[in-house]
């Protein structure tokens, strides 16, 4: 009875992100595609890179470098995921006003923008494997401790991505009812999270109030898991009452947390988009 | 006067008045727009700040001098501008086509240079406010120091920088006059890549003098570097004597103009022949 819903489910799943394929990379050939895909973490890796060499003398070094690297490497996944999620709605509504004909159809919406995330993750996945490689071969870095259990690894990385997607899914929901130019606003977001996580600086340079805040964000003991499991110790000493397991915990009651408000949120502000009448709104002015 | 000759004089007025006009219209569709959207105003000015503060903060962390943190801070001011040439110039024709806008622009009598003159100085215009936002927090948030005593000199580099800057936006603008979807991903590997060539948060010449000469094809690359060394001397590392540079950044001014003005009119006559002008969401 269950088998015809879900089987729907990831019909829908599969064309939205067939769909979002085509969308995103089929104005090139692939590899080109590619190049573009890993331009952006390769110079982000570079940037951090030079920064740490050129203040070398005495005060940083390589392992400091590696913590800086690995957060700069995942929040890959929040840029790309957080913003692609809620850019799909005002490309769909305003650019090629294919928005409304989703409602027409018989697909959710929600599913369809899930789906649509999938070139995104995948895109953000090479990205970040790209940048481990390049870390390891060229900047002869250590990706792992000879206790990392590569499988509880990949089990934190998509716990995490699973958050993103959830806050990207409240991100959608808040495009639905706001014009274009809050895409400004999503990207700020991001930013935000860029520095209150502490993904490329360690937490305890945050003045106290922004470290508060910092505490409140799961992306925050998600860079902290990551970096324990890769590198056999912690980098935030703020964090450092917390074990692995309490990081687990947090993560994995901030991500259902995430998703039970997303699966709320969304539904209210499609719902008052639908209202409004602004599922084929253009504001491209 | 000869008739013929002040009917010419009087032509030549009136397409001089007629221009200018564009100029100032365009421009100022940039500017009224950008204090119109308070979200805009808002995404521009406070949102950069953030992203510039993490990496102000890597150095905070690095127990590194502080006057690399004034690197980023004057990084991140010259970034704004860096945006703006490729999202407002280099890209601003592919919207303006996908809005129906474009062909509009090429049915009037002005010169395609001036629509792009006004976006330049509109760009300017709106931009400053975002930068002037990341000097202004990074001097009152981080304590950054900036000499204000060497500031006219800075100034007056920092204006070289930027006619060669969005001169080399007007020439991507016609490259990207007839691409499609292209457009936005060249645009966005315009972005990382060159904040690391052009040494955005840390001086150029770490990379190595060849990777920075490579560098300092971009305007950007030479501007900031000068800057730095106009505030902190021989602190900035600078990759070269400063005194080279305004004369480099005003033969790179001249030499992009003669280039856009040529590819411009190749790219509008190859448009026209190939009927691309008018394709909207390619």
């Amino acid at each position: 009875m269950i088998v015809g819903p879900v089987k729907r489910l990831a019909q829908v799943l599969r064309t939205s992100a067939w769909l979002g394929w085509q969308v995103e990379a089929n104005w090139a050939e692939p590899w080109i595609f590619l190049m573009y895909a890993i331009a952006k973490p390769l110079a982000t890796t570079l940037i951090l890179f030079f920064m740490v060499r050129v203040v070398s003398q005495g005060h940083a070094n390589a392992e400091t470098f590696r913590f800086i690297f690995i957060g700069n490497t995942f929040f890959l996944y929040v840029t790309e995921v957080l913003i692609g999620i809620s850019w799909t709605v005002f490309r769909d509504r305003e650019d090629y006003e294919t928005l409304k004909y989703i409602y027409v159809a018989p697909v959710r919406l929600l599913p369809y923008l899930l789906g649509r995330a999938f070139t995104r993750v995948a895109t953000a996945t090479l990205g970040v494997l790209v940048a481990l490689l390049f870390g390891r071969l060229v900047l002869g870095l250590t990706i792992g401790v000879p206790g990392t259990n590569w499988l509880l690894v990949v089990g934190a990385v998509l716990l995490g991505l699973l958050g993103v997607l959830w806050l990207g899914i409240i991100l959608a929901g808040i495009s639905l009812v706001v014009a274009r130019h809050s895409m400004n606003l999503n990207e700020g977001l991001s930013g935000l999270f860029f520095l209150l996580c502490g993904a490329i600086f360690p937490l305890d340079v945050l003045p106290r109030w922004a470290l508060h805040l910092s505490l409140l964000l799961p992306f925050t003991y998600w860079l902290e898991l990551l970096r324990r499991m890769l590198t056999g110790r912690g980098f935030a000493a703020s964090l450092g009452r917390y074990g692995d397991g309490d990081l687990w915990w947090i993560l994995a009651l901030a991500t259902v947390g995430l998703c039970a408000l997303a699966l709320v949120w969304f539904r209210g502000c499609e719902r008052i988009a639908r209202e409004r009448g602004l599922i084929d709104w253009k504001t491209n002015y | 006067m000869a008739p013929e000759d002040a009917a010419r004089s009087s032509g030549l007025g009136q397409r001089l008045r007629m221009n200018l006009a564009a100029v100032y219209a365009r421009a100022s569709v940039r500017v009224k727009a950008s204090f119109r959207e308070r979200s805009w105003l808002l995404g521009e000015t406070l949102f950069p700040f953030l992203a510039m503060s993490a990496f102000v903060l890597v150095y905070r962390g690095l127990r590194a001098p502080r006057e690399y943190e004034g690197f980023v801070v004057l990084g991140g001011a010259m970034i704004a501008y860096w945006n703006n040439v490729i999202w407002g110039m280099a890209s601003q024709f592919f919207w303006e086509r996908e809005q129906g806008q474009l062909q509009l622009y090429l049915i009037t009598p002005v010169s395609r240079m001036s629509i792009l003159l006004g976006m330049a100085l509109g760009g300017m215009a709106m931009t400053t406010t975002r930068a002037a936002a990341i000097l202004t927090g990074g001097i009152l948030l981080f304590h950054v120091s900036l000499p204000l005593e060497r500031a006219l000199p800075a100034f007056g580099l920092f204006l070289l920088t930027l006619g060669a800057a969005y001169s080399l936006g007007m020439i991507l603008s016609s490259l990207f006059l007839l691409w499609g979807r292209e457009v936005w991903h060249t645009a966005t590997i315009l972005q990382e890549p060159v904040y690391l060539l052009s040494g955005f948060y840390f001086p150029v010449s770490a990379m190595g003098v060849g990777i920075a000469i490579v560098g300092s094809i971009l305007p950007v690359t030479l501007g900031l570097d000068g800057i730095r060394q106009v505030f902190y001397g021989p602190a900035a590392h600078g990759l070269l004597p400063v005194r080279w540079i305004p004369p480099i950044q005003i033969a790179l001014t001249a030499i992009f103009l003669f280039v856009s003005a040529v590819s411009l009119r190749y790219m509008e006559n190859l448009g026209k022949q190939e009927g691309r002008l008018t394709v909207r969401g390619d």
